[in-house]
């Protein structure tokens, strides 16, 4: 039998999970689109911001948006891992004859999968009111966001299940992705531009992983007429790597099947 | 008749603490074997060891003619102590994802569930939320769940804790399934001595890390000499009961008015001599045989408190 037809039943298993936990489908995309209806309305009407790519604060909002929805729904693939623990399940798995990582692998790619579903969602929810413009084609630009959109999940699913594997309590990851992410997510361009931040904040925009994908997704769907903050090449290579490095993490220390439960 | 579990003088030890301390058993093929003892005896430890979740320190264990490895998985079913259910998943769900996760293909899996779930009483509820199954039709469930891949050697960690007497009957009775089938090795840990008698082709009692005892329930309690037989008598004479009181195999002899209550090795046997001696003079007779539980503290140390068994 080979780990990857595991895999693959686990895969199918953990997507039919969340297809019936409807209130975690619709939470993850609609707390975004509010998100971007009143946040990017409000602050277009009142501040009339001239200098963004996009045109509108509510258009330049969509690229964060969409970074953000993958945010929330690596958390809550994450969260699956607890809840297969705390209901016994995973020791089920885990007393098969297959390996831990061809478990935790069949897990976390239904995670990377839903969570590029839904920012993909987002995207598409949000074309039809604001102008992308695609400056490198439509075909181009939509391959271009589904690719950051994939490598960003395969990114924060790695980075979550590497937490989730080291922290005992749901409560406590929950805690500690939103005190990693969320500071992460405003300083990643996602609800305003990089240009002209203190340096400070620069450096610390320069260092956040979500901010190349704020900028692969700006740049693949709007007209920025520059190479963006970081430029294309830089975004793709620097998520490309993170996305292995991180996915390699969360795949290094696997679950431990003992008798007595863990 | 073939060795499925051969282990000879097993020691397994958490830091300071042994947990196993020379552990010899054979468990042989078909049988369902028992191992019975208090908290922290060492059943957990045995039984970890016995599914290759963890290795032994010293001495030799075999399953399967062959030392535990992650290979045996496959030959192994696993009924732990808790559920391994997730809720919002179907029986049906539960079984075609346990049957593949043991490389059987999707609808293979799917149909053996069906027959499983039939087997086991829960084919109406196979398209049901596993929340919304009593405990004894989710015991029922893991039981079905376990067999899903067709094991050769079957774990069971108290599986009918909790479970009310009429579910647990139905679950042994599922649990033998078709006569002309053979069913897998069973090893169960347990702390219901009537269970286990009931159930039980061969018992081992366990304590401080040891095979203290082992036989078959009967053997386990014949030894005790503490059947009783009470017979009701129209008249009975003193010379009579001294007569009886030292016939081979016989203990203790009470009388009580009418009443004389004798503590023997086998009542069955006892009870001709009885009739030929005063065969008039009987009203009744009535055998209650010794239990399990009589044995098990003959053999195994009672302990009030005894500390948690957590391997680490």
């Amino acid at each position: 039998m080979s780990a990857a037809a595991a895999s693959v039943a686990l895969f199918e298993r953990d997507l039919r999970a969340v297809a019936r936990s409807r209130s975690q489908l619709y939470s993850s995309m609609f707390t975004p689109l509010i998100l971007l209806v009143f946040l990017g309305t409000g602050v277009s009407k009142g501040l009339e911001p001239s200098n963004l790519s996009a045109g509108n604060f509510t258009a330049y909002l969509v690229a964060g948006i969409v970074v953000m929805t993958s945010v929330f729904s690596a958390t809550f693939a994450s969260a699956s891992y607890y809840r297969d623990r705390d209901s016994g399940i995973l020791r089920m798995f885990l007393s098969s004859p297959n390996s831990p990582r061809a478990i935790l692998l069949g897990k976390s790619l239904a995670g990377v999968l839903i969570g590029s579903a839904q920012s993909l969602a987002v995207l598409l929810v949000a074309a039809p009111f604001v102008e992308f413009e695609w400056q490198y084609g439509i075909v181009r630009g939509v391959a271009m966001a589904v690719a950051a959109v994939m490598l960003l999940n395969v990114m924060l699913g790695g980075f979550a299940q590497a937490l989730a594997s080291r922290i005992q309590t749901m409560q406590g990851f929950h805690l500690l992705m939103n005190l990693a992410l969320f500071p992460l997510l405003f300083i990643s361009g996602a609800f305003f531009p990089l240009e002209d931040l203190p340096a400070w904040l620069e450096i610390l925009a320069r260092l956040n992983p979500l901010s190349y994908a704020v900028d692969a997704l700006l740049l693949a769907a709007y007209a920025d007429g520059s190479d963006g903050y970081f430029g294309l090449a830089v975004d793709f290579a620097v998520l490309g790597l993170l996305a292995m490095g991180a996915y390699a993490l969360g795949l290094a220390r696997t679950p431990r099947l003992t008798w007595s439960g863990e | 008749m073939t060795t499925v579990i051969e282990a000879r003088a097993v020691v397994h030890r958490y830091g300071d603490r042994t947990a196993l301390d020379g552990f010899n058993l054979d468990v042989e093929a078909g049988t369902v074997f028992g191992l019975l003892g208090p908290n922290g005896s060492g059943k957990s430890t045995f039984i970890s060891l016995v599914a290759a979740m963890e290795r032994p320190q010293a001495g030799s264990l075999r399953v399967f003619d062959a030392e535990p490895s992650g290979d045996l998985k496959r030959r192994v079913g696993t009924v732990f102590q808790e559920n391994a259910q997730d809720p919002l998943m179907t029986p049906g769900e539960i079984l075609t994802l346990a049957g593949r996760l043991f490389g059987i293909s999707r609808s293979d899996a799917a149909a053996q569930g069906t027959l499983l779930l039939d087997r086991f009483g829960l084919r109406d509820r196979i398209s049901d939320p596993t929340s919304t199954l009593s405990g004894g039709m989710r015991r029922r469930l893991e039981m079905a769940r376990a067999l899903v891949h067709d094991p050769d050697l079957l774990i069971l960690d108290e599986p009918t804790t909790g479970v009310d007497p009429g579910e647990r009957r139905a679950l042994w009775e599922a649990l033998g399934g078709a006569a002309d089938e053979p069913g897998p090795t069973v090893l169960l840990a347990s702390n219901d001595l009537a269970e286990a008698d009931s159930v039980c082709d061969m018992v081992a009692f366990i304590d401080g890390g040891r095979v203290v005892a082992t036989g078959t329930p009967a053997e386990l309690k014949r030894g005790l000499r503490r059947e009783s037989v009470r017979v009701t008598w129209t008249s009975v004479s003193e010379d009579q009961l001294a007569a009886v009181a030292v016939w081979p195999g016989v203990g203790e002899v009470v009388g009580d008015g009418d009443e004389v209550r004798l503590t023997v090795d086998d009542g069955s046997s006892l009870v001709p001599r009885l009739f030929e001696l005063a065969g008039g003079a009987i009203r009744s007779v009535a055998i209650e045989p010794s239990t399990l539980e009589d044995a098990y503290f003959r053999h195994v140390r009672h302990r009030a408190k005894a500390p948690e068994e957590v391997p680490a």
